[in-house]
């Protein structure tokens, strides 16, 4: 049984080569492209689950490529880029790809973004989870309630709102720009000093260690990331019930 | 009437062409023509007395007095306020003396002829001081003329030069043609040690004239004008010369020149910093996509080596022994490659660098294309390389060394544009000439258009912002820096029926014992 269906972007062969052994080793089917247009064309035809983009392209940019493809489906993309392409990286995950690596990088590595964005989109059918909890800390959404250590934290509104956005996107790399726009609004877009300041306020409310974070992990330059795992379904939330409440 | 001062040999080619009288003749026409004046009041008076002196009976004293109303005219003309006046009274006295009855006395006999004698003294009087200042007039616009004429061919020899220090001399030259100067220099400020440093010397030795004045000094006669804008001072003229000292419309015109030229020497400098900016710009720019494309160039083959290796080790897979085998061997072909690409990157700064000493011998053409291509052959399994030599293998001067990275470099290229373009062979042809041997390394892939064909020869032609690739843009300027080092020659053919032809050629040593 096969793992998902896998497209591999990349003008060079070499990277196509390994990265698609790498995949098919471990049980995924792969096809590959060496340009922007082939890519198009392929996500079309082969329908993968998950997309592996080279920014740097032949004929249609990454950028142009994710554009694409976003506008027709909702397909994980994982963006591949070098260091020098920081702000093209920036602006394929503001389009919408969900995330990227940077070359060189290990198949474990790979392996691990991989799993983690297949696992989300196969949730993304079911409703957005609305409860999270860890250690002391639980967390849910639907009843505006941040509880810690048995006590109630107390959240502002734009706290709250941040507390939503980035968990209703568990595990996927958020940029400061999605979120500024999202939680403030469009004509906030570049103001990631305010970000910075009110994820540092719902840190100190919700981490066990606001130096260390846990579970709003920081990207530098680029964004944070949700790292706290939702409690799965209704059912499983029951049988849990205990340890919750 | 352009009276040339006398001149130097050199100047009189001065490239600026101009005919301009120097100012100096012109001042020196006022007293002349004030001689001339008055030859003409005394000879002219006297000449016409004796013209009249034997029918002074048939002529009225009103048409004789006429006649020496002329002679006033012209000399006052000529000469100017006072020859006229002295050919007033000269023509008064010969008139009263010789032509005013009773003749040969000074008595005049009749009452209406004394009026006519002192209207004529008034009229020429009258007639040599209104003639006086218009001539004086006309010759003050005349001189200004001539200020401005030379100020204008001064200036327009200065905006049609060339900017730069070469157009300084010939500015210099002119202005001491028009001037009369016979030596003369040019100091310009030094921007950073402020000191003044000698641009250019006409009609004298360099060094000979100083910019400092100094007394005991033969030229401590000469000229010195600064040359400053907005108080600063950029340079300094020093011009010596055996004429007399400026006049004030001399020295009005020199400074107006100083001043434009110190201009000049302000746009210069300007110009040389902007150069200067751009200059470094490029370089910045050049270095920037460098580093860009060799990062590029050496992280490739890295990125696919480390996905190999944690592939390998990953224990999250089952791995059989053919599977870690293909995998070995893909590591080991991206090592050859970053190898290849880190000897193309020493070969390229070496060769620009100046560091290479080629060490010429006779080389078997044959043996070093024979081993290449078995190395290509090698490298490229899919394509079909083969060598067709003409008759025996020639023999070359050349560095072996250095052959085999030309082979080499561009068997890799053809290669390249085969394998692009789904094309099976490469050919390899070598003829001979009288004195030298020619090798084609013929690809039938897409061709090479005729307007890059010279930038393939410069390093990192293929480098841009986009798309930084290094790899293949090194090996062309490799093989023409290595050939160029041997005494050999590059270019470009078009394949027939399509495809791109690398040719090159080399010395065919001359005691080769093969030779016919």
């Amino acid at each position: 049984v096969k793992q998902g269906r896998v497209l591999v972007v990349d003008d060079e062969e070499q990277i196509r080569r390994a990265v698609g052994r790498a995949l098919e080793a471990r049980d995924f089917a792969v096809e590959t492209a060496s340009d922007g247009e082939e890519a198009v064309a392929l996500a079309e035809t082969f329908d993968p689950d998950l997309v592996v983009l080279d920014l740097n392209l032949p004929r249609l940019d990454g950028l142009s490529v994710t554009r694409l493809l976003r506008a027709r489906s909702a397909v994980p993309i994982l963006v591949l880029s070098v260091r020098e392409e920081e702000a093209d990286k920036v602006a394929a995950l503001d389009l919408g790809a969900d995330d990227y690596l940077t070359k060189p990088f290990g198949i474990d590595e790979l392996m691990a973004r991989v799993r983690a964005l297949l696992r989300r989109a196969g949730g993304q059918g079911a409703p957005p989870a609305a409860r999270f909890s860890a250690d002391d800390l639980d967390i849910d959404l639907d009843s505006h309630r941040v509880v810690r250590a048995g006590q109630q934290v107390r959240l502002t509104r734009t706290e709250w709102g941040l507390l939503e956005a980035l968990s209703r996107h568990p595990g996927k790399l958020l940029t400061h720009r999605w979120l500024l726009e999202t939680v403030w609004g469009p004509g906030y877009a570049d103001d990631v000093d305010v970000l910075r300041v009110f994820v540092s306020q719902l840190r100190r409310k919700i981490e066990p260690d606001a130096g260390r974070p846990r579970v709003i992990v920081t990207d530098p330059g680029i964004g944070y990331r949700w790292l706290l795992h939702p409690v799965e379904d209704p059912s499983s939330e029951d049988r849990s019930g205990v340890s919750t409440s | 009437m352009t009276v040339r001062h006398d001149e130097k040999g050199p100047r009189a080619q001065q490239p600026g062409g101009v005919r301009v009288s120097p100012m100096l003749s012109r001042l020196s026409r006022s007293p002349r023509r004030q001689a001339v004046g008055y030859g003409v009041a005394i000879l002219g008076t006297v000449a016409l007395t004796a013209a009249l002196l034997p029918i002074r009976s048939d002529v009225t004293p009103l048409s004789k007095g006429f006649g020496f109303l002329a002679v006033v005219v012209v000399a006052a003309a000529v000469g100017g306020l006072w020859p006229g006046i002295a050919a007033s009274f000269f023509g008064f006295l010969m008139f009263n003396f010789f032509f005013l009855p009773p003749y040969n006395t000074f008595i005049i006999g009749r009452g209406e002829y004394v009026v006519v004698l002192f209207v004529f003294l008034g009229l020429s009087i009258l007639i040599s001081a209104l003639l006086a200042r218009a001539t004086e007039r006309a010759e003050a616009a005349e001189a200004r003329e001539e200020e401005l004429r030379t100020l204008q061919s001064l200036s327009a020899e200065l905006v049609a030069a060339v900017p730069g220090p070469e157009s300084y001399t010939s500015a210099l030259g002119l202005l001491m043609e028009l001037f009369g100067f016979s030596a003369g220099a040019l100091f310009v400020q030094d921007p950073v040690s402020r000191d003044l440093q000698e641009q250019a010397t006409v009609g004298a030795p360099p060094g000979e004239l100083s910019p400092r004045w100094d007394p005991a000094s033969q030229a401590s006669a000469a000229e010195r004008l600064p040359l400053s804008v907005g108080g600063r001072i950029l340079g300094l003229f020093v011009l010596r010369s055996e004429r007399p000292g400026l006049s004030p419309p001399e020295s009005r015109v020199l400074r107006a020149f100083c001043d434009q030229f110190a201009l000049v020497l302000e746009r210069d400098r300007l110009l040389h910093k902007a150069t200067e900016a751009e200059v470094y710009r490029q370089t910045d720019q050049l270095r920037r996509s460098l580093l860009a494309a060799v990062s590029h160039d050496l992280r490739t083959p890295l990125a696919s080596i480390k996905a190999s290796v944690t592939d390998l080790l990953g224990e999250d897979a089952d791995h059989g022994a053919e599977y870690a085998r293909e995998s070995l061997r893909a590591i080991n072909q991206e090592t050859d490659r970053l190898a290849a690409l880190v000897a193309n990157l020493l070969d390229m700064s070496r060769i620009e660098g100046g560091m290479l000493r080629a060490r010429i011998q006779s080389t078997d053409m044959a043996e070093i294309l024979t081993m290449s291509i078995d190395r290509a052959q090698r490298q490229w399994p899919t394509l079909a390389f083969r060598l067709r030599a003409n008759g025996d293998g020639a023999v070359v001067r050349a560095d072996p060394v250095f052959l085999d990275r030309v082979v080499t470099n561009l068997l890799d290229n053809a290669a390249k544009a085969a394998a692009d373009s789904g094309a099976e062979r490469v050919e390899v042809e070598v003829r001979r000439s009288a004195d030298r041997a020619e090798v084609r390394v013929i690809d039938h892939g897409g061709g090479l258009p005729q307007p890059v064909r010279e930038q393939l020869f410069y390093p990192f032609y293929q480098v841009t912002e986009r798309h930084p690739r290094l790899g293949s843009g090194l090996g062309l300027p490799i093989a023409k820096g290595f050939l160029s080092l041997m005494g050999g020659d590059i270019w470009i053919e078009d394949t027939p029926g399509g495809g791109a032809t690398l040719a090159f050629s080399l010395p065919r040593a001359a005691t080769a014992p093969e030779d016919p």
